[in-house]
């Protein structure tokens, strides 16, 4: 019975490949040293990232202020985008969970401005920077900011 | 062959009578017959066909009630068409019914169909509502719903919440890949139909007074936004032309206006706009969130939640936003606010220890109950009858369904929708 399969597959595979295909012989291993080149906005998003230790920042159940370790990571972020006043970033604002839906927008929306504000006044232009709110409409993250490259 | 029909009738409402809560009054037991026909022949045996299709769903619709109770109907029960205008009250009394619909379906030479729908206080022997209706032949669900109505109206004094809509958000997948889209069905689950792609996030459906329109929340354009479906025309735009987040939309009971939040920097502020359109004007300017405004049936007044005094609370203000006051003074938070069709009571959702439950208040803040246990119940919408709130509740399990829940104090009961859904929108009765 083995044998039998084993011929039928082997009287298979050539027929495609013969046809149309060269079959590769192994792909190339990256070495690790090489990483990944990545382009356009998805390099920017990741020098953003590493540079400012992070694209997301928290807050505290129902509140709206930033504490300490917050604005690090907006001090961070906003030297990156004074380096790159060509790159426009989307603050966006996540409500709690347990909320209701509508207040979680509201909610989320003051958790972006207040964070557009804090990189505003460390000194990134207006005109980088817009905001949106996710409310509680995107489990996961809750109680942050996201800031996202555009 | 009579008797064993009428015995299992006794035990049926034996059964029923006892599953009542103690001290709510007695449901109004209902005769529901077959509908009959005055037509002969083949045509008056399609009739008879129709007429029963009707009779079975007039029955349901009165079963969903906590008011009205019908007694099994048999198809073996031939309804003679002179007994629709004379009915043998005493027949009826025997039986154990307080009230009796019945009517007659009738074919129409122009293909229509006349379907006449009457109802009778038993105890009494006299007529307290008729109706008829000429509708197309694929239209006898809406009949049985108008006549359900008519039935539920005679006895409770209420609006017949049978002939309505419902439209709320169909969600279907996991996490971030969840799509979710708006739809509407008749408020018993048939004649479903999706209005959005499901291409982006959409909350919040407000079906219009008349329910041609649809004021929804769309994140699509980046940013959450009030939108508004022509279900005619299936044109779809935006409420205001400004560039500002914005959300909870609400109809004014006459279908002029459109309350909505809308944020202009860090505030949420409410709203009025003509619902055709124009420029917005601002009723609330305290510093918080300001939202979820929902129209007094009159229109003269709106009730919103504020955070302004710290946690989310419940208001009432004029419609041109003057004599703002607190109505909620509970513990925990109250949001989500929606006045009652009869003016009566206000729904919210309450958040606090116990998660968030469905609750109602009067609208000067006194008579406040919970109805749900949690812990993740949001969004009711009243039915038109004022008995019934439909809500959203998410299970356990994390799956959201639709639920709906009686005044009376009974347990709620699950929806039967085809994928989760959330955020539904019960309207009143069509014309």
């Amino acid at each position: 019975m083995r044998k039998t399969i084993l011929f039928l597959g082997l009287m298979l595979i050539p027929g495609p490949a013969s046809a149309q295909f060269r079959i590769p012989l192994l792909a190339p291993r990256p070495t690790p040293q090489q990483q990944p080149v990545l382009q356009g906005i998805d390099a920017l998003r990741a020098d953003f990232a590493a540079q400012s230790g992070g694209t997301t920042v928290y807050y505290g159940a129902e509140s709206v202020v930033l504490g300490a370790p917050s604005r690090t990571v907006l001090a961070a972020q906003a030297a990156w985008l004074r380096r790159h006043p060509e790159v426009v970033v989307r603050v966006e604002g996540y409500g709690d969970a347990g909320d209701t839906s509508d207040h979680a927008i509201a909610v989320g929306a003051r958790r972006a401005e207040e964070a557009r504000d804090v990189l505003i006044l460390m000194g990134v232009p207006a005109a980088q920077l817009s905001t949106t709110s996710w409310g509680k409409e995107r489990p996961g993250l809750g109680r942050a900011v996201t800031i996202l490259v555009r | 062959m009579k008797r064993p029909i009428l015995i299992l009738v006794l035990c049926g409402l034996a059964s029923a009578a006892s599953a009542q809560q103690p001290g709510t009054p007695a449901a109004t037991v209902i005769a529901v017959p077959p509908l009959t026909s005055p037509d002969s022949g083949n045509k008056g045996n399609a009739m008879l066909a129709v007429g029963w299709e009707a009779t079975q769903l007039i029955a349901s619709d009165l079963r969903q009630t906590a008011e009205v109770m019908p007694l099994s109907s048999s198809r073996d029960d031939y309804y003679s068409y002179p007994e629709v205008t004379a009915p043998t009250f005493s027949k009826w009394r025997s039986a154990g019914a307080k009230a009796l619909v019945t009517g007659f379906v009738q074919s129409r030479s122009d293909g229509r169909l006349t379907v006449g729908c009457y109802v009778y206080d038993v105890e009494k022997g006299r007529e307290l509502a008729r109706k008829g209706f000429v509708i197309g032949p694929s239209d006898w669900r809406r009949a049985a719903h108008k006549c359900s109505g008519l039935a539920y109206t005679a006895i409770t004094g209420a609006p017949g919440m049978f002939d309505t809509r419902i439209a709320y958000v169909a969600e279907t997948g996991v996490g971030d890949g969840r799509t979710r889209r708006i739809a509407v069905m008749d408020s018993d689950g048939y004649n479903h139909k999706y209005l959005t792609a499901g291409d982006g996030i959409v909350l919040t459906p407000r079906l219009a007074p008349k329910g041609r329109k649809l004021a929804y929340v769309s994140f699509a354009g980046g940013k959450p936004s009030v939108r508004i479906l022509d279900l005619d025309s299936s044109q779809d735009r935006p409420l205001v032309p400004i560039d500002a987040i914005s959300f909870a939309p609400r109809y004014s009971p006459d279908g002029s206006q459109i309350a909505f939040s809308m944020m202009l920097g860090p505030n949420s502020d409410i709203y009025v706009v003509n619902a055709g359109g124009g420029m917005p004007r601002r009723l609330t300017t305290s510093p918080g969130v300001d939202t979820a405004p929902s129209f007094s049936p009159d229109g003269s007044k709106i009730v919103f939640e504020s955070d302004r005094g710290g946690f989310q609370q419940l208001y009432v203000m004029n419609a041109d936003g003057s004599g703002q006051r607190r109505v909620s003074f509970g513990g925990g938070r109250y949001a989500s606010p929606q006045w009652s069709p009869d003016g009566a009571w206000i729904a919210f959702t309450r958040r606090g220890q116990d998660g968030r439950r469905i609750g109602i208040l009067k609208a000067d803040g006194t008579g406040e109950q919970m109805l749900t246990s949690g812990p993740s119940d949001e969004a009711p919408s009243w039915s038109a009858s004022s008995r019934d709130i439909l809500f959203q509740r998410v299970s356990a399990e994390g799956r959201s369904g639709l639920y709906r829940v009686a005044l009376d104090g009974s347990a709620p009961r699950p929806m039967t929708i085809p994928q989760d859904g959330s955020d539904p929108d019960w309207s009143g009765v069509m014309d």
